[in-house]
This record gives structure tokens, sequence and C-alpha cells, in this order.
């Protein structure tokens, strides 16, 4: 028994090493962090007082604080998109955690934390609900911060018209409804204008993802000879969207083509057509190019991927948001960059590579 | 005329007891029946083929808890273990295949390499359970929790892409194909098929019914004709009773939950195979709480000392064709969980109608 | 197991270390407090409080849950979802009530009402497959998952849940006390306040609904019969039996009392997030549990109390918040639990005697 005891405390007292480790770890790399930043900052400071006595222009500097909605490659570029406009702008830039699971439980609380500190003039968010986010963000707004949405928005998105969710600078983002039309017409252009059709959907309770299905649904319709036969929802998880697209082929063996309205869907949805032995015979859209999708595309797994521009995003987020801040320029309440079209004719184009998540 | 009566009761009352031993398998077959009607395109092989290849992982699972089951224990890291095989395996399959080793090899050592790693955490919950005690719900939580964060740091919530080729030519290959009247070749699709002609393409047995049935074989001879099998149920049984007739329980749980870990982790590397990527397990996908059900409603029971892999495989193809059939049948995807949800109580509440027939 | 024990005369080093393994949990909860103010700055300080509080009413009411099947010997994997189930009909109840022009709080109210009733509907069907049809709470449970979350989608599908009225977030994101230094002090809900103004925070709304359920049931499953019957059943079943109590009906209750403390979590989302969402409490389920863990209740039953469930609520939002705070990503968040919870039942075995005699 004695021996077990002290074995005991043993394996206690390394646990507690362990776990003093992984914190002091955290803790020394935010504080490196903090410390990289607090020294640019001072020398940008001090530049910035060499300069005053110049130009005796007085510069502030401003500090904007981006706020994603979950860790993906769509999210991780419109952060490199504003992080490089921040630096061209010499404004602070500060990059608030990336969220594992979508959702104003989980964003509102990264949110708080992020701004606990103050000293921020801009928030730039990607709002994980339509609703939720009203009211934090609206408590910021009041303390004197300036917000942009960027990729989702608040209500119903029109900042236009006095409401209680109208009080963001801009909404910065892509057209969803607009870009499921423009891949039911690439889609219908692939089959010729006939066959049955089929969306591998993600989650109801997101806006944009919902847009894009009923854009295709509309832009579906148009096409007589052409029927969907479904959407399915597989809640952000791969191997459900795997498993429905199987079942979707299984009813309709002579399917002609489905839409995988984001990554884990367009993957899930590929992967049943491949598993099924049907590459190339059921074509596959899909949206967002990442690395994946393209290098899918490369292979003749997916037909068709539809690129946003993220980068643009950020990058338009954060010159909307300094025009303002600097000059009091109010920007226009929408902001809606293009996307561009992936097919297995321009994907070595050397001018669409700028487009690829990476 | 006595015997005669005797005889026949005696005959209905085995039959009786062997029904409600497989009321499962008897469940199973009436959904068949059902489906075949109210499903289009249910009764055919290419579904029932599809069940099962689509089904491997949960067999897989499954077959792991049915062993830590009957011990009377429990095991919630498998879904996690899985994952980071999945994305170790992965990873390294890339990592190697960039720095241009053979697909053979890279595939191999990647396989290999995430096997092994696998036993490490079945490994520490043997250990934890046996020597010092803790509550496998506890420990198996947080090995699971251990495993999820580990894999995330390791893949940063991506999935692992870039992957050598043939990967998934093994994992969603058959045996035999045949293109009526014109092609018939074996592991390989016959050369030069047209793409339209893909549809008409017939594949029989695939490679991982194959590899299910060998391992499952395996596994079912392991608990029901050798001497390990027997100590499994007689710990279920009691520990008291075991250790008094010598068995070293502290060593046969160590082997069950490292034998658990490592089934797991062959999950993982084939979901590789089969999916072409390594992709982490996301929370919501519940992958043990599947198995676990499946289990029980094999016959198991969680006090243990009760339970068979014959059953446990029942369970994961009772659990999947409600899924499939409903689906062909057109029921609406949200209905589904409902109807999941239904129909497993109604197979449990009727299991306790026929208590201890056995 | 009745092990013969040599009881010896500890000396005082012994008694020291029995003294602390017993209350390890609270030590614990300072060390990481200290820990945390050290290595980040904000985090002592009123904010900091404020933000942990304000992030505190999910794992409390689904601990609280979990707490009271857990000591009967059960366990209930549904909480997460009967909360997303009572966040989506409460949402969805309230915009209904509001579009037939009612008065909103009134249709506040009423929504809340009605959701409560519906809300331990589960809970009732979920006790009485454990209860009467002999069904393993872990599957009637998590039968009840697929059910209610099937249900909670149907409902939303098609249409968000949108236009509540903007007084429950208020009410949600208010706080017990509410300072604007030099101008005015208010209960309970937020004021307007200019741009520019600053305003101090105390206690959050959220977190004093939960602390007073809390109070009220730890009374309960201390000092009064209905407490004493449920450490009987999960103690001994039999046992209880012989002593007559109605086990049946008992753990029935129990249950619905599960069921209903998660529809509170799912009201409490709708305030704080002015929204419904099916899978609202899908990531708290895990954290519950273990947060009753943590606390020293035995998953066999019989052993636990609601004070102890609060440390390791605490224990859990502590860390939470206290990485999140330092910008280090989640996932180290499930690392660390891992090892805490292992952590915690080892210490259990270092003092098993004296933790079995507290109870």
């Amino acid at each position: 028994m004695k021996m077990k005891k002290s074995l005991l405390w043993i394996v206690v007292l390394l646990l507690s090493i362990a776990m003093v480790a992984v914190f002091s770890l955290a803790g020394c790399k935010a504080k490196a962090a903090a410390e990289e930043e607090a020294a640019a900052e001072e020398e940008a400071v001090e530049e910035e007082a060499v300069k005053e006595e110049v130009e005796e222009v007085a510069e502030e500097e401003f500090t904007i604080l981006y706020v994603s909605g979950i860790a993906d490659p769509f999210m991780y570029m419109l952060g490199k998109g504003a992080k490089a406009k921040a630096e061209e702008l010499g404004v602070n830039f500060l990059e608030a955690e990336y969220a594992k699971s979508w959702g104003p439980e989980a964003q509102i609380p990264i949110l708080e934390a992020a701004t606990a500190a103050g000293g921020i003039d801009l928030i730039i968010v990607v709002p994980t609900s339509t609703e939720a986010l009203i009211a934090p963000l609206k408590k910021l707004y009041d303390q004197g911060i300036a917000i942009i949405t960027a990729d989702c928005f608040l209500g119903d998105g029109d900042y236009s018209v006095e409401s209680n969710y109208s009080f963001p600078l801009a909404y910065v983002g892509t057209d969803n409804k607009l870009g499921g039309l423009q891949i039911a017409d690439h889609m219908a252009e692939m089959l010729g204008e006939e066959g049955e059709v089929f969306i591998q959907n993600t989650n109801p309770d997101t806006s944009s993802v919902v847009a894009r299905g009923e854009g295709f649904t509309e832009g579906i319709a148009k096409y007589p000879n052409m029927t969907l036969v479904g959407e399915e929802w597989c809640l952000d998880v791969q191997q459900t969207a795997q498993d429905q697209t199987a079942t979707i082929l299984q009813k309709y063996p002579d399917l002609a083509g489905v839409f995988g309205v984001n990554l884990f869907s367009a993957q899930g949805a590929y992967q049943a057509v491949v598993n099924a032995g049907l590459t190339g015979v059921v074509k596959i859209a899909s949206w967002d190019a990442t690395p994946d999708l393209i290098n899918a595309l490369k292979e003749g797994k997916v037909d068709l991927v539809l690129a946003q521009k993220p980068y643009e995003v950020g990058q338009l987020s954060v010159e909307a948001g300094y025009n303002y801040l600097a000059n009091g320029i109010e920007p226009d309440k929408r902001i809606i960059p293009g996307f561009e079209f992936f097919t297995a004719e321009n994907v070595d184009d050397p001018d669409m590579q700028q487009w690829i998540y990476q | 005329m006595d015997t005669n009566k005797n005889s026949i009761l005696s005959l209905s009352q085995s039959l009786l007891s062997i029904l409600a031993r497989n009321w499962a398998l008897l469940f199973v077959l009436v959904l068949i029946l059902i489906f075949s009607f109210t499903g289009i395109n249910f009764f055919s092989y290419k579904n029932f083929q599809n069940i099962f290849h689509l089904s491997t992982i949960y067999l897989l699972l499954a077959s792991s808890e049915t062993f830590v089951i009957i011990t009377g224990g429990i095991d919630l890291s498998v879904g996690f273990v899985m994952g980071l095989s999945s994305v170790l395996s992965a990873t390294i399959m890339r990592e190697l295949h960039a720095a241009n080793f053979t697909p053979a090899l890279s595939i191999s050592i990647g396989s290999i390499v995430g096997l092994i790693v696998c036993i490490i955490p079945g490994l520490i919950n043997g250990v934890l359970i046996t020597k010092y005690r803790v509550p496998p719900f506890i420990s198996t939580l947080g090995m699971g929790g251990i495993a999820s964060g580990i894999t995330l740091v390791m893949c940063e919530g991506f999935p692992v892409t870039f992957l050598p080729p043939y990967l998934t030519g093994i994992g969603n290959g058959y045996l035999i194909y045949i293109l009526p009247g014109k092609a018939i070749s074996f592991f390989n699709r016959p050369e030069g098929i047209a793409v339209e002609e893909l549809r008409n393409l017939i594949r029989i047995i695939p490679n991982s019914l194959m590899f299910n049935f060998i391992i499952i074989f395996i596994l079912w001879h392991i608990l029901k004709n050798t001497k390990f099998g027997q100590h499994t149920y007689a710990i279920g049984g009691s520990m008291d009773a075991a250790v008094r007739a010598g068995i070293n329980t502290n060593k046969h749980l160590i082997i069950i939950y490292t034998l658990s870990s490592f089934l797991a982790g062959l999950a993982g590397v084939f979901n590789v195979f089969q999916t072409g990527i390594g992709n982490f397990t996301p929370f919501t996908a519940m992958y043990e709480l599947i198995a676990i059900a499946a289990v029980i409603i094999g016959g198991a029971s969680l006090m243990g000392g009760k339970g068979r892999i014959f059953g446990s495989i029942i369970g994961v193809i009772l659990l999947r064709i409600i899924e499939n059939g409903l689906h062909l049948s057109g029921v609406d995807p949200f209905f589904r969980f409902i109807a999941v949800g239904l129909i497993l109580i109604v197979a449990v509440v009727i299991d306790q109608l026929f208590p201890d027939l056995l | 197991m009745a092990d013969i024990t040599i009881t010896t005369r500890k000396n005082g080093l012994q008694k020291f270390f029995s003294q602390l393994g017993n209350r390890w949990a609270i030590i614990f909860l300072f060390l990481e407090i200290i820990l945390f103010s050290i290595i980040s700055p904000g985090f002592f300080s009123v904010k900091g409080a404020q933000v942990i509080l304000i992030n505190s009413p999910f794992i409390l009411f689904l601990s609280l849950a979990e707490t009271f099947v857990i000591i009967s010997g059960g366990i209930d994997l549904s909480v997460g979802f009967v909360m997303g189930f009572s966040s989506v009909v409460s949402a969805k109840l309230i915009v209904a009530f509001v579009g037939l022009g009612m008065n909103d709080l009134l249709s506040i109210i009423v929504g809340i009402v009605i959701t409560l009733c519906i809300g331990i509907i589960p809970g009732l069907v979920n006790g009485i497959l454990v209860a009467r049809l002999k069904v393993p709470p872990f599957i009637a449970t998590f039968s009840m998952i697929g059910i209610t979350h099937g249900i909670s989608e149907l409902l939303i599908k098609g249409s968000y849940i949108r236009n509540l009225p903007p007084i429950a977030g208020r009410i949600g994101n208010g706080s017990l006390i509410n300072i604007v230094p030099g101008k005015t002090v208010s209960f309970f809900i937020s004021p307007t306040i200019q741009r520019g103004d600053q305003l101090i925070e105390i206690l959050p709304t959220v977190f004093v609904i939960p602390f007073i359920f809390i109070l009220f049931f730890a009374f309960i499953l201390k000092s009064t019969k209905f407490g004493q019957h449920t450490y009987a059943i999960g103690g001994n079943v039999d046992a209880a039996i012989r002593a007559g109590i109605n086990v049946k009906t008992h753990l029935i209750k129990i249950y619905m009392l599960s069921s209903f403390f998660s529809t509170v979590a799912g009201i409490m989302y709708v305030f704080r997030y002015v929204t419904g969402k099916a899978d609202a409490g899908a990531m708290f389920l895990l954290d519950g549990i273990i947060a009753v863990v943590i606390g020293g209740a035995s998953l066999y039953g019989g052993i636990g109390s609601v004070w102890k469930t609060l440390i390791g609520c605490f224990i859990i939002l502590v860390m939470e918040n206290g990485l999140r705070m330092l910008g280090v990503p989640t996932f180290y968040k499930l690392i660390v639990i891992g090892i805490i919870l292992i952590f915690a039942v080892l210490i259990d075995q270092l003092s098993p005697e004296l933790i079995h005699r507290e109870e």
C-alpha cells in the first residue's frame, strides 16, 4: 500500500507539473506575442513622435480587431488580407482566436475576451448568428468602437434602413444567393441542361449556406429538363455528407450532378461519388477554393469550384474602416466583391492561382 | 402422446429462445422486408454492399467496444483515437510522398506507424483503470480528450490531403468488376471503359467487406473459442470470482483496452483508405455512442458478462439499415433523427420483454 | 468488498495530506485562479470575473441536472439537446406571440411558462423508460438525443429564428448591478448609455438565476427526504426498495428534474443570445458530466453533492476563460481537461476513506 501511495503521489506531481507547463507555455507564448506587439508599438510610437515633430500633423494609431467565424481556410484568408492591408496602412492588427465550432456560444465569449482589455477602434467580425451578435456588438459600438461585418451579416443585412442592427459601418461579403444561381447555370452547362441534381448542404441554421442552396434551387428551376431531387443536411460532418450522398446515389442511379455548399459537404459528396466509382459521370460543383478542392479538381474528382474572395473581403474591410476612422468617410453599406470559377480548363492558369485560399 | 406434446413444447420453447436471443436479427429482417417495399432501390445488391462498405468504421468500433463492455467497462475514447490515427497516418503518408518515397512505402509506413501509436492510449487507459482504479468512464473520456487535443494540434483543424495515389483505389476497390457483355476483371476496373458506361459497371464484393470479414472473424474466434475470450466473460461476470479462479485480471484488462484502442486505430487508418484524406473526429459525430448502442442492442449489458461479436455486428447493421431504409423511403432528414431514436428505444424495450431466455 | 482496515494513528503529516486530499478541489481552484491572475493581465478584475460568470449558466444548469441523475445511479446524455430543443421552442413561441400582437414582456413570460411545461416531457419519457421499462439510462437518454435534435431541426427548418424582442437580450446580457460612473445605478436590465460612457457591471443576471436554483436544490439534495432517497437509490437499489422507497416514481421525478434544468438552460440561451439553436447545448454536455465527476461524485451512484459540483464547474470555467483570455486555442482545453479529470480521480484514490466518510 505504501509503495502504491508514493507512486501515486509521483504521478500526481508529474501531472501538476505538466499542467503548469502547459499553462505557462501558453502564457509565455501570449506574453511574447504581446511583448513583441508592445515593442513594435513603441517603435511605431517613437517613429510617429519623430514624424509629428517634423510634420506637425497629429497621426493617431488605430487598432483593428478581427473576429473570425470559425477555423477554416476561408477565415484564414480573410485574416491574411486584412492583416496585409493593415500593415500597408500602418494600422495595428489583432486577431481573435479562431473558434472550433460555429455559433454564438463559441464566438461571443471569444469576442468578449478579446475586447476585455480595451484599446480597440474597429472590429471586423464574421457574425455566426444574425440575431445573437446584435446585442454584444451594439454594446461595443456604444463604447465607441466601429463595427464592420464580413462574410455574414446581422439581421437581414440591410444597414441602410434604421433598425436595431443598422449600427455597423458596412457589410463586406459575397452574395451567396447569386453564387448559388451562377453555379446552377454552370452545372446546367456541364450537363447539357438536363438531368437530376442534388444539393449537399450543411446546416439549416447558417444563413450563408442556406442562401447558396436557395440560389441553386432557383437557378435549376429555370431549366425545364433538370430536376432537383433533394437537399440533405450533413451538419458539417464530412462522414455524414458522404453517407447521405451515397444513399442519394442509390436512390437516384441516374443522378447527374451534386452541389456541395461548403468544404465538408463537397468533400463528403465527392468521396461518395468516388466510392460509387462514378467519378466523371456525376459532376460535382463545390464552394470555396481550398487547396484540397483545387487538387480534387485537378484529379478530376470535382468539376467546378467557386472561389470567393476572402482576401479581398479582408482588404476591403480594413480599407473601409481606415477611411472612416482617419478621414471620417462613410463607406457604402454593402461592399460585394465578386467570385471566380475554377474548372478543369483554367485550373492551371497562372492568373487564376491568386484566388486559391493559401 | 405426452411425449409428443412435450417435444412440441420444448421445440417451440427452443425456437422462442432462439428468436429472443436474436431478436435484433429478427428486427433487421423485418425492416429489410418493409423497406424493400417502401424504399426506392433498397433491395439491391448494390445497396447492401454499400451499407456494409460504409459501415466498416462502425463495425470496427463496435467490435472494440464489445470486448470492453463484456468486461464491465466502457471505452469513450475510440472515436477520438480513430481521428488521431487517421490524421497521424495521413500526415506521415503525405510527408513521405512529398519526400519522393514510393506510394507503396509511404502508405505502408504511414499505416503501420498510425496503428502502433494508437496502442498507447489503450495502454494508458488499461494501466489507469487497473493499477490506479480510475473508473473506465473517466479514464477513457480523459484519454479521448487528450487524443482529440493532440489530433487538432497536429492538423490545426484541417483535413490532411495530398496523399499518395492508389489509396482510394484500395479502399474502395472491389474483387470482381463486370461490364455486362464486354469485360470482366479482378481487383481493378477494366481498362478503357467509356465514362458513360460507368453506370453499367457491376461490382461485386468490396475490398472492405473482405477486410471486415477477416478482422471480425478473428475477433469472433478469440472471443468464443479461446481462453482469452473465456477470461473476458469471467471478469465481466464477477471480478472476484475471476481473481479467485487465478486469472491475472490486471494484465487481461490492460490487453482489452489496448485491443480496443488498436481497433480504433485500425478504423482510423481504414478511414484514410476509404476517404483519401486524414480527418479529425468532430465532437458532434458521437461515434463511440453509436458503437456502444450497437453493442447493447446486440445483447450486451453495461454491467458486463454478456455480449457477442455477432450481436454487435447486427446492432451496427440495424442502426445503418434504419438510416438507409428511411432515407430511401423518402423520409425527411430530420425525421430520420427522430426515427432512429424511436426505433432504438422500441428495440431495447422489446429486448426487456424477453428477459433471460438465454 | 469488505476489507479489514487497520486504523493506525495518523501522524501530523498524514493528517495534513488527508485534509488536503479532501479539500483538493477547492485548493486546485484557488491555485488555478492565482496562476491565471499572474499570467494574464486583466484576469483578476471585476471585468474578468464578469466574463467568467456570464458564460456560466449553461454548465451550471447542466451539471446541476447531471448531479441528481448521477447520484441516483444513472446518467442523462440528452441534456445538451433538450437545452437546444427548449431554446428553439421558447424562441419560436415568443416570436409567435409577439407576432400576434402581444406585449413583449408578456410574450416572453408566457413563452417561458409553456416551454417549461413542454420541456419536462423528454425527462418524463426518459424516466418511464429507465424506471418502468428497464431500459439502461445510457440507451434511453442517447435515443432522446436523436429525438429532440430531430424535432428541433424540424421546427427551425426553412426559417431561422428572428425578431425576438430586444428586451430579452437586455435581460440576458444585463447584470444585477449596473453602474455608470457618475451617472446612474440600475438593477437587472442594462441601461441605455450614451456612446463613450463607461459601464461597470457586477454579477450577470444569467449567473444569478442559476445560482438561486443551486442554493435551493443544494438544500433539497442535502436536507430533504427527496435528497436522501436519491442517495439511497444510487447507493443500493434493493436496499432502497426494502426501505419502502418508491424507486420507480422517484427515478421518473429525477429525470424530469434533469430535463427541467436543461430546459431552463435553453431559456438562458435565448436570453443571452437572442436566438434559438438546435445544437445549442451540444458542447456543454461533456462539461456538465465532467464537473460532476471532478466534484467527487461516483458514476456508480450514491455519492456527490451540489456544492462539490459547483466547484467542479468553476474549475472548468476558470480554466476555459483563462486560456481564452490568453489567446490559447481551444483545443488545448481538451488536453488540459483530460489531464484534470484523471488527476481528479487519482487524488480521490489518495484519501479514499475520508471522502467516503464525508457523505
